[in-house]
């Protein structure tokens, strides 16, 4: 009995230790660890969310959607909160139809938030739902949507997964068009649900609309023309532009083969760009209207003036150069109306290297025109002091010069408009969520280029491009006198020089000539069978003006001055002089 | 029964053992507050937060968060009435006990493994269920070895130091019961069943030598059960490295040290705590101690611990006043049960030892922990009292 009353309390002392050492390390944790503890803790359960508002709306000219942002469910996860990550991965692999492995490797990763899928369908997101995995979490994410498909897509451009534009107005605009960033915590179980999350108003971080210039419907004109006459020809490719003369509003910009952002990665990212501002190419005989401008705007020719063609083939230093048809003695106005590269060197060595160039230069080659989209191409036009002999004559005829398509229709439109140069562009406005104006941009104020005189005389000569006997005659119109000029130019090739069969075809003018509404501009890259512009790109150059004046209900002759579109019933207080 | 006690009185011829059951009987039995008054705190705060800690869990599997408060407070009642019960049948009685109890131990044991009456919960059988009511015959065993420890030794106190007598007989038993419940498995409670056997052996004075040996022959014994089950090599590694392995292994032992950790000196408040909230597993039973760190901090903590101590004291101060060698090896054993249970729970729930399954005697949820616990203190207490109604008739 002794040894027992004497062992019990060695037994009782034991304990007493170890509660001692159980009470020490509660004392370490709870004061020594406690803000080291307590802060791992904190970041366990509050969870800092960024959100991003709304992206803003994109609408053509008639407050079309040309993109939109749509509600969707994106899935994550909270690793450290995933009982059985291997487990979790297989069902979830097997539910969103993704890697097993990749999952796998996210879910047993040290961070605490990993996407699992981004932007699942209503049904993905039901499915997982419905598996009931612990450490999960849906969070509402905006998903860019392209209602139009495949129309304008180049132009637009599209975003990446996070709202961010990648290309085109998308890109351009982004700052306007994303939504703020809000960031917020939220405190979570284990199960990742939230249950003190702090309210997010939503009105307040949604992007701004964006108004473009195009018209949806001319857009489509272009698009479905281009369509059938790269088919027709067998192209490689092919692009249009319609803009308004009086503003430089661009109504259609088209690309072909077309591009759908809404599945991006199906098509080649070669036809991701908006090609018609970013990719120079040479104009060939279309530049020819800009040498006879030159040569007007200098005075040192008339339309009248004559000039000898040398029956097709004329030597320039060591180079000769030829015609597609042997002509004689023509006036600049026949020399433009038959397209002869003989007669373009003639009367622009009349005119002068520097006259050339700058009359060139005025109407915007060499120079980014300033459109508000990304990735605008300069082109190229040296100076006219670094000009060999030959560069000046050929650049005379659209070769040894590069221009984009943009900066083509856009000088175009400058003869169009009486000799003033208008800055292209494609937004023209800024709306609020509610569609109310935040900010309307004018047309630009124009730039002289030549005098209205000049003009005058340039339309003439354009017009007779396609009657009778010109190049251009494929493109003339019942009802409508157009004014216009062709294109051939050989491609080059991959040593340097011409490449033998290849051609970019083109035709530029407008409509109607007397009070010009539009110019439009067709090129067909690498057409087959064909390839001359007044054979190839005339004819689709005419279907797109007949089609537009149509749509624009410009009567044949009339002299309708311009129509006034309202922007839509929300914002009826405001309206857009077009056209 | 009462009859023969008042009889009792008069007769001088009566056994030592109908004397005691007289003196016990006398209706001036006086409670041991020092020992009551901690354990009805105990089971007090342990409602309180079994509801704090289960309630968003309950909400979640029941419907209702009040689920397991319900059950909880319950058995707490049944828990009173059972310490008041157990506190009027005199500690002899239970020596007349053993092998029933043992007996019903080893039948309970068995049920569960063979019989359709197993339960299982975490992917061990560790309950016995008829209808709604689940039992856990290890909490039972336990019970029953003391019982058995006690009344063993005491009839063998004379041949003590014999290994065939007052070691080997023992250990058998103890081996039986530990192949029953390594087998649901439950290898926390064989621990827990193979330190009480080795601490009342040491209490009854049992060679030293043959305690020293057995450690030799069980730690391989361990070692291998360790390694045999990949979770207990798993609980061991996370239990020494918890940072590393805080996604997975040491999921457990970490969000308990952010519990305690959060909780600092005075706690986050009661259901103000994070980590119940599904970070902690088994929030109300097994981790609840880490809730109380968390919402009542280290003040709770500490308070808590003291009431133990004082607990663990008055059963040693019983034990050591005990007027017969089984009332004091009873007593010490039902204070070792208790006492290696909060070391162990509080142990785990700290990071000090590798994960174990096992309850916090009177806070955690659990009817059968809390019912064997309360009769238990019952018992000491009427150990306890009738050492001294014998001071007081003397």
């Amino acid at each position: 009995m002794k040894q027992i009353k004497f062992r019990v309390i060695i037994v009782g002392i034991v304990f007493t230790l170890f509660f001692t050492i159980i009470g020490a390390k509660a004392m370490y944790l709870q004061i020594f660890c406690r803000s080291w503890l307590s802060e791992k803790a904190a970041n366990q359960y509050e969870v800092s969310l960024k959100s991003s508002g709304k992206r803003g709306t994109i609408y053509d000219r008639n407050l079309r959607e040309m993109a939109v942002s749509i509600d969707v469910t994106s899935i994550a996860a909270h690793p450290p909160q995933i009982k059985n990550p291997k487990a979790a991965a297989k069902s979830l692999a097997k539910a969103l139809k993704i890697n097993r492995n990749v999952l796998a490797k996210r879910l047993t990763s040290e961070k605490k938030f990993v996407w699992i899928k981004r932007k699942v369908t209503p049904k993905e997101a039901e499915t997982v739902r419905n598996l009931n995995i612990d450490g999960l979490d849906f969070l509402r994410e905006h998903k860019r949507f392209y209602p139009n498909k495949t129309l304008a897509s180049q132009l637009i451009g599209f975003t990446d997964i996070d709202d961010n534009g990648l290309e085109g107005i998308e890109f351009y605009c982004n700052d306007d068009l994303k939504g703020a960033v809000s960031r917020y915590t939220v405190l979570r179980d284990a199960h990742g649900r939230g249950f003190e999350a702090e309210n997010i108003t939503d009105s307040d971080s949604r992007g701004k609309n964006l108004v473009l210039t195009i018209d949806s419907n001319i857009q489509y004109i272009a698009e479905k023309t281009l369509a059938e006459t790269v088919t027709k020809f067998s192209a490689k490719s092919g692009m249009a532009v319609v803009m308004a003369t009086g503003t430089g509003a661009v109504l259609a910009l088209a690309h072909f083969p077309f591009l759908n952002p809404n599945a991006l990665n199906e098509f080649d990212q070669e036809l991701w760009r908006n090609r018609v501002i970013t990719d120079p190419f040479e104009p060939g005989s279309t530049m020819k209207i800009f040498s006879a401008a030159a040569a007007i705007e200098s005075g040192s020719c008339s339309p009248n003036s004559i000039f000898y063609c040398e029956n097709g083939a004329y030597r320039v230093g060591r180079h000769v150069v030829h015609d597609t048809h042997e002509y004689g003695w023509l006036s600049l106005q026949q020399i433009i109306k038959y397209s002869s590269n003989i007669g373009a060197i003639k009367f622009s060595t009349k005119t002068g290297s520097e006259s050339l160039f700058r009359t060139l230069h005025n109407f915007g080659f060499g120079t980014k025109t300033g459109i508000d989209c990304p990735g605008e191409t300069a082109g190229s036009l040296a100076s006219f002091k670094k000009w060999t002999k030959i560069d000046a004559g050929t650049i005379s005829f659209g070769q040894g010069v590069s221009v984009s398509a943009l900066q083509l229709v856009a000088a175009t439109s400058a003869i169009a408009n009486k000799g003033i140069f208008m800055k292209p562009y494609v937004v023209q406005a800024i709306t609020d969520h509610n569609g109310r104006l935040i900010k309307s941009f004018a047309p630009s104020k124009g730039r002289r280029v030549i005098s209205e005189k000049t003009a005058r005389t340039l339309t003439r000569i354009m017009q007779t491009v396609t009657t009778e006997g010109g190049t251009g005659v494929n493109a003339a119109l019942e009802g409508y006198s157009v004014c216009g000029k062709t294109g051939t130019a050989q491609k080059i090739g991959k040593n340097g020089g011409y490449a033998n069969g290849k051609y970019v075809s083109s035709f530029v003018g407008f409509v109607p000539s007397e009070h010009p509404k539009v110019a439009i501009l067709v090129v067909i890259d690498e057409p087959k069978g064909q390839h001359y512009g007044g054979t190839v790109a005339a004819p689709a150059f005419k279907n797109i003006a007949q089609k537009t004046l149509a749509y624009m209900n410009i009567s044949p002759k009339s002299k309708t001055d311009g129509l006034i579109v309202s922007l839509g019933s929300k914002a009826k207080a405001c309206s857009f002089r077009i056209y | 029964m009462a009859a023969t006690a008042e009889k009792g009185t008069q007769k001088k011829s009566m056994t030592r053992d109908k004397q005691d059951i007289q003196k016990v009987r006398k209706p001036s039995l006086q409670y041991d507050i020092a020992l009551l008054f901690p354990v009805l705190f105990l089971v007090g705060i342990g409602i309180v937060m079994v509801y704090s800690a289960s309630s968003a869990l309950a909400l979640k599997k029941f419907g209702t968060s009040y689920y397991f408060l319900k059950k909880q407070s319950i058995f707490a009642l049944l828990g009173i009435v059972a310490l008041v019960v157990s506190y009027h049948i005199p500690y002899r009685v239970f020596r007349s006990l053993t092998y029933p109890l043992l007996v019903l131990a080893f039948i309970f044991l068995i049920a569960i493994l063979v019989s359709g009456f197993g339960y299982s919960a975490g992917g061990a059988t560790r309950w016995f269920r008829v209808e709604k009511i689940t039992f856990q015959p290890s909490e039972f065993a336990r019970f029953a070895l003391v019982i058995y420890l006690a009344y063993s030794m005491n009839k063998k106190k004379d041949r003590i130091k014999e290994f065939k007598v007052g070691f080997l007989p023992h250990i058998l038993l103890l081996g039986m019961f530990a192949i029953l419940i390594i087998l649901q498995p439950d290898f926390g409670s064989v621990v827990i069943l193979g330190a009480i056997t080795w601490i009342m052996l040491f209490i009854g004075g049992v060679r030293i030598s043959h305690l020293l040996g057995s450690l030799a022959v069980a730690t391989p014994i361990v070692y291998f059960l360790m390694v045999s089950a990949d979770y207990r090599i798993e609980r061991l590694i996370s239990f020494l490295n918890p940072w590393q392995y805080s996604a997975d292994k040491g999921y457990q032992i970490v969000h308990s040290l952010l519990a305690f950790g959060t909780g600092g000196i005075w706690g986050t408040g009661i259901g103000g705590g994070y980590q119940k909230l599904f970070y902690l597993p088994e929030p109300h039973t097994d981790f609840i101690f880490s809730v109380i760190g968390e919402e009542l901090g280290l003040l709770g903590v500490l308070i808590i611990l003291g009431f133990y101590t004082l607990i663990l004291w008055r059963g040693v101060s019983i034990a050591r006043n005990s007027k017969d060698v089984f009332g004091s090896l009873v007593a010490i054993g039902l204070t070792t049960a208790m006492g290696l249970q909060v070391c162990i729970n509080m142990g785990v729930a700290l990071g000090l030892l590798p994960t174990k399954g096992l309850t916090l005697p009177f806070l955690s949820y659990g009817g059968t922990s809390l019912l064997i616990n309360m009769v238990s203190i019952g018992l000491l207490m009427n150990i306890g009292a009738s050492k001294k109604m014998a001071k007081t008739k003397s």
